[in-house]
């Protein structure tokens, strides 16, 4: 896998303060690289930096091999992305809007275009006044002017933002074509954790400027399940204390119980011998949100 | 560098504002040539132009010697223009022409000014307030060229005004008033001395030199836009100046010497075509350093912050 974006000790202060501190990962191409931190941990200045809207205080972004300081055009040549907000020009029509951008890079043409427009879908109201565009199709537009170069990295914060299911059940599958069949490399900041569990390859988390983790989103999610939770008949809930030894925490309908995959069989027959009825019994996997709170309430505690 | 401009272009001419400032202009001249038409205009031309002007000139050197200094050149002026009258037959146009209308018009050279002011404020500041900025500068383009460009526009707009207003006041004055007898000689006073010009040549310079001070105001606009990235601190400074500039220069060189470095003291270039400066030393090659200088002081500020900047926005 080649490298589409290097970040190398990349820090940011403004006015003394250590907004970034030390960030360094690599985004290979043809990877959904999701990008993970609560308010204020400085998703939006990495992408800015990435992008080249904020300067860098000392350490190096390299795009496709380009510096952004140093060759900054190069680099953003092979950059497409929205940052926050789609913000169009409202009294322009769609179309007009991307004709704005494509008269800015050598090379586009109009079958481009309409292709990236059919691309996403806004066929229909291409020519009309982006004022009167729901979020959703302002938010098409606004990837369609970012696939307009074909780049080869894509920078998307919040793409999911103000969508509803459908919509973004669309972008998802765009971002897994642009990926996997053109190897793009996808960069994506989100606060729906779910959703990043479901879009992205792998998952860097940031708190406060500093890298903590960057996992597969597979090993960060699936990790060791080991609870269980067997529903139980609500009148036999007060006599399971007394029949085993195990660690389990008591809910409405059921127990809880933390055991390895071996034990499981032990567990029922243990119940089941002593007069629980069982209905069912289903894994609990931990949830991305679940590791996401894990890991970044460990830093705070650490702090505090 | 023709494409982004080509944007810039769009953008201004995609919004309806632009269309109700050139139709100020016109209506503007429109009114004016109404009102000169009505009021103003006098069908015959004086016969005894010769024996009223030479009254005049002796009331005039009369009340030349109880003068003030500083008023006393204008009127000097003035009779020298109309002793050249008399020696020279070239009687004064009273009746209105189509170039004594496009004379009066430049005028209105400051309301094409002012909204040059109001695109140049809000060039850069209003992309902040849209968002926009953020996928403008995202292309792999520099920021000091994206800049440029939009400089460019906002020069272009001011002509486009400018030759707005000259074009639709040769043409309502064309209509209303005729081109006249032909006589269309215009008296300056140079050097000392008075000197014949053909009046369109006197016309065309006096629009190119009287946009300096909006083209100087406009850079500052521009300046303040894209330094503060607040379109209306840029275009209240600029228009306060606009109107108080000179004015408040004029009382300052009264008293202070160092008045003529101040910008309002040179933007006005007409006054070493048709007379004398505002303040005794002044040359035309001082007036032009001074804006040079005033000129790129505006520039390296924009620049300078433009592209180094953090965009948060």
């Amino acid at each position: 896998m080649k490298p589409a974006v290097e970040l190398k000790n990349v820090t940011k202060v403004i006015k003394g303060k250590k907004i970034i501190d030390n960030l360094s990962f690599t985004i290979n191409e043809g990877e959904v690289f999701g990008f993970l931190g609560p308010n204020g941990a400085g998703k939006t200045t990495t992408i800015r930096m990435i992008v080249g809207l904020m300067g860098i205080s000392s350490g190096e972004i390299i795009i496709c091999g380009n510096s952004i300081t140093k060759n900054h055009d190069q680099a953003l040549r092979n950059v497409g992305g929205i940052v926050e907000n789609p913000e169009m020009y409202k009294f322009l029509t769609g179309y007009q809007n991307l004709m704005q951008y494509a008269r800015m890079i050598k090379g586009i043409t109009k079958e481009k275009i309409d292709e990236v427009v059919k691309l996403v879908g806004l066929t229909d109201r291409i020519h009309d006044k982006v004022k009167t565009y729901s979020l959703g199709m302002r938010q098409r537009l606004g990837l369609a002017q970012s696939l307009l170069h074909d780049p080869k990295v894509m920078i998307l914060d919040e793409p999911t933002n103000g969508l509803d299911p459908a919509g973004i059940r669309e972008i998802r599958d765009h971002l897994r074509i642009l990926s996997k069949e053109r190897g793009m490399a996808v960069i994506v900041s989100s606060h729906l954790l779910s959703e990043m569990e479901m879009m992205c390859d792998r998952i860097a988390i940031i708190q406060k400027g500093k890298l903590i983790d960057v996992q597969q989103v597979h090993d960060f999610v699936a990790d060791d399940v080991n609870k269980y939770f067997i529903e139980i008949d609500s009148t036999n809930l007060n006599s399971v204390p007394n029949l085993t030894n195990i660690a389990f925490d008591l809910h409405e309908n059921g127990i809880e119980v933390e055991v390895e995959k071996e034990k499981v069989p032990d567990v029922i027959k243990h119940l089941v011998e002593n007069g629980v009825r069982i209905y069912g019994v289903k894994a609990v996997s931990k949830s991305l949100e679940d590791r996401f709170l894990e890991v970044t309430g460990k830093e705070e505690v650490a702090n505090a | 560098m023709l494409n982004l401009i080509t944007n810039e272009w769009l953008k201004i001419f995609k919004r309806t504002g632009t269309y109700v400032m050139i139709g100020l202009i016109i209506i503007g001249v429109i009114g004016m040539g109404a009102i000169q038409k009505i009021y103003l205009d006098k069908d015959k031309q004086n016969d005894n132009w010769k024996t009223e002007l030479s009254a005049q000139v002796q009331n005039d050197e009369k009340s030349l010697k109880g003068m003030p200094k500083i008023a006393r050149s204008e009127i000097q002026q003035q009779i020298d223009i109309n002793k050249y009258r008399i020696d020279h037959n070239i009687p004064p146009q009273e009746k209105k022409t189509m170039y004594s209308f496009i004379n009066d018009s430049s005028e209105l050279i400051t309301f094409a000014g002012l909204f040059t002011i109001i695109i140049a404020a809000g060039i850069v500041a209003s992309e902040f307030g849209w968002g926009t900025i953020k996928l403008l500068l995202i292309r792999p383009i520099k920021r000091s060229k994206i800049l440029l460009s939009k400089y460019a526009t906002v020069i272009l707009f001011g002509v486009l005004m400018t030759a707005i207003l000259f074009v639709s006041s040769a043409l309502i004055g064309l209509i209303l008033f005729g081109t006249g007898n032909g006589s269309n000689i215009h008296l300056v006073y140079a050097n000392g001395h008075v000197v014949e010009q053909s009046m369109l040549w006197y016309l065309v310079k006096k629009f190119l030199l009287s946009s300096i001070d909006v083209l100087m105001l406009a850079t500052m606009a521009f300046m303040i836009s894209a330094v503060f990235r607040n379109s209306s601190l840029a275009i209240g400074i600029s228009i306060f100046l606009l109107v108080m500039g000179s004015n408040v220069t004029l009382l300052l060189s009264v008293k202070f010497d160092w008045a003529k470095y101040i910008l309002f003291a040179n933007t006005n270039l007409m006054q070493y075509v048709d007379g004398s400066p505002m303040i005794k030393g002044m040359t035309l090659g001082f007036s032009i350093t001074m804006l040079f200088i005033y000129f790129i002081i505006f520039h390296i500020l924009a620049f300078a912050v433009f592209t180094k900047r953090d965009v948060a926005a």
